[in-house]
């Protein structure tokens, strides 16, 4: 639970963090749009691994973006997998012929049973995972004695494997740029920065400086929220709670006793936290000086420069090809 | 020996895997029965997390603890087959903040919430939930109210009474007076004492309060950045020189007997842990 990094401010010192975080925002928006329109190949790969450069020569460690990452691993997999067996456009790249036969279909369930016997011993589960999922295949595509039910072909699409990949990158990069944005960016400036950047919306009549507020105040208390959550299941662990184990009832107990407390802590926060606000004067809408007061540097032009750049290379490069 | 700590260390995790040492080689034993520990030190001191090692909530990083008679370590955690919920029946932990663990639609469901995790038949723990709002000093119209209604200190006799319903033999209680005011705050001291009196249990209170310290306990624990600098009575505690440098008051009933010694000129022999102590010790160097 405490490896989620996502909207944790980690300090260090690197061009990164002395970036201003207008620039850091804009940039990032423009390097996603970039990263959606991305068609070929090998420009994924390319944005992947500038992507990565820029956490190197960030000094932020990659292990820790990885960890970061290693949560969403599921949701990442499980696009990667729908798109492979749904999309079915374009040319078939792989077929395997398969075979339900008493025996195969016997065998399969013995091995799925396996699995589940034996996942919690394991490691690498999500590589333990696909391992099983291929045998399966194998199992199918092998076996092809027995009493024969039906035959079938498990096919792979050209459109559905490079859609697969598409999605899987994209997500990726825009998984690792905003990490590196809230990593580098103390919430402060992550609202100010906003709050300027959005300001342009003030003409029709949207209060930027209000939005900003409620975004910084959301990302703040993520990482606050998950420490009360990983308290609330101890306290409950030492009333019987066991969170590893249970049966699908239990599971729903466990749940309620989590979210309840997690429920009304969250509204007393926000309570104490308005209560707070307001006891130092913070009327919104209303001006406010500030602490620091950004500045633009020649650092700012250049990233902003290089990420306008790379996004009329692609916008361009979709046109011509 | 109950609760058995064998140079135990623990480190807390950064996210970059830089460690930060909450509890460093600590060696401990607890009894089963007879006891009451009082556990003191300053803030971030590691007083909460060594009381976490105590119902294994926490898995030492370093060292053994051996809880009736299970045995918790890090090479032993990924055994599937230890089971850490019957240690959690035997060591009763009550938290700091009852917000974290309130959560059913009454208090008398709540109160039942622990009992029921253990086995406890949903009759047997109503009766519990009714033994035990008493014991907290609070009525038994209580238990039909909503948890979320009831002020701080209500909240937290209500939290002390779930775990106290769980029948644990040893109790543990982080911080269980604080909040509280200072009637309430004695009325449930004696309760604790009660428990440990009359059912003979081990209770270890974590405190600021260096009067119940003195007041109450046989023995106290004090810490020190993640060490257990002092292991003994708390009579001998306060005499010694360094307990300065632990950042302890001294306990009022101390303050007064040294300020009267100094005063009259007199010198008081013996131990002097209450205020009718105090008193008669008084009269009898006067005499």
């Amino acid at each position: 639970m405490k490896n989620i990094v996502i909207g944790r401010y980690v300090p260090g010192n690197s061009f990164l963090y002395s970036m201003d975080p207008r620039t850091k925002l804009i940039a990032l928006i423009v390097l996603m749009v970039a990263a959606f329109l991305i068609q070929s190949f090998a420009h994924m790969l390319v944005a992947l691994l500038l992507v990565t450069s820029l956490l190197i020569f960030g000094k932020i460690s990659v292990k820790r973006v990885y960890l970061g990452l290693r949560p969403l691993m599921f949701l990442l997999f499980f696009t990667f997998i729908f798109q492979i067996l749904f999309n079915q456009e374009g040319d078939e790249i792989f077929v395997l012929p398969l075979h339900y036969t008493a025996l195969s279909i016997f065998a399969a369930v013995a091995v799925a049973v396996f699995w589940f016997a034996t996942k919690k011993r394991v490691r690498f589960k999500l590589l333990y995972f696909l391992i099983t999922v291929v045998a399966i295949f194998a199992v199918f595509h092998f076996i092809d004695f027995g009493f024969l039910f039906a035959r079938g072909t498990f096919r792979v699409f050209e459109e559905g494997l490079s859609t697969a990949f598409f999605i899987m990158v994209r997500l990726i990069i825009i998984i690792m740029l905003s990490t590196i944005l809230t990593i580098t960016t103390k919430p402060t400036d992550l609202n100010l920065g906003l709050e300027r950047v959005l300001k342009p919306l003030g003409i029709v009549r949207i209060n930027t400086e209000e939005i900003a507020m409620i975004i910084s105040i959301a990302l703040r208390y993520i990482p606050t929220l998950l420490d009360e959550a990983n308290k609330i299941m101890l306290a409950q662990a030492s009333r019987g709670v066991d969170f590893q184990e249970g049966k699908l009832k239990d599971k729903v107990v466990q749940i309620i006793s989590l979210l309840v407390p997690m429920f009304i802590i969250s509204f007393q926060r926000s309570d104490d936290l308005a209560n707070a606000m307001e006891a130092r004067s913070f009327v919104p809408g209303q001006p406010r000086t500030r602490l620091h007061v950004l500045t633009w540097k020649r650092l700012d032009t250049v990233a902003m420069v290089v990420s306008f750049l790379a996004l009329t290379f692609v916008i361009v490069s979709r046109v011509v090809l | 020996m109950a609760i058995k700590f064998e140079r135990v260390g623990y480190e807390y995790q950064d996210i970059d895997g830089k460690g930060y040492l909450a509890l460093a080689d600590i060696t401990l034993n607890i009894n089963k029965t007879g006891e009451f520990i009082t556990l003191i030190g300053e803030t971030g001191s590691g007083k909460s997390t060594l009381a976490q090692h105590m119902n294994a909530l926490l898995t030492p990083t370093e060292g053994r603890v051996h809880i009736f008679g299970v045995k918790i370590s890090r090479e032993g955690k990924k055994d599937k087959n230890l089971k850490l919920n019957p240690i959690r029946q035997k060591v009763g932990l009550v938290f700091q903040f009852p917000e974290y663990q309130l959560f059913e639609e009454t208090v008398g469901n709540d109160i039942a919430f622990g009992p029921k995790n253990f086995g406890v038949s949903e009759k047997e723990a109503e009766e519990r939930a009714k033994k035990m709002i008493n014991i907290v000093g609070l009525d038994e119209s209580y238990l039909s109210r909503s948890p979320f209604n009831l002020s701080g200190g209500e909240k937290k006799r209500v939290s002390i009474a779930g775990i106290l319903a769980m029948e644990p033999d040893i109790l543990v209680l982080d911080e269980p007076t604080s909040g509280l005011d200072p009637l309430g705050r004695n009325a449930l001291l004696k309760v604790f004492y009660e428990i440990h009196q009359k059912l003979d249990k081990t209770v270890v209170i974590i405190t600021h309060d260096m009067n119940t310290v003195y007041e109450y306990a046989k023995r106290v624990l004090v810490m020190r950045e993640g060490n257990l600098v002092y292991d003994g009575a708390p009579t001998q505690l306060f005499s010694r020189k360094n307990v300065k440098n632990w950042n302890l008051d001294v306990p009022d009933i101390l303050k007064v007997r040294r300020a009267i010694e100094e005063k009259l000129g007199i010198t008081i022999e013996g131990e002097t842990r209450n205020k009718a102590d105090l008193m008669a010790k008084i009269g009898e160097a006067l005499r």
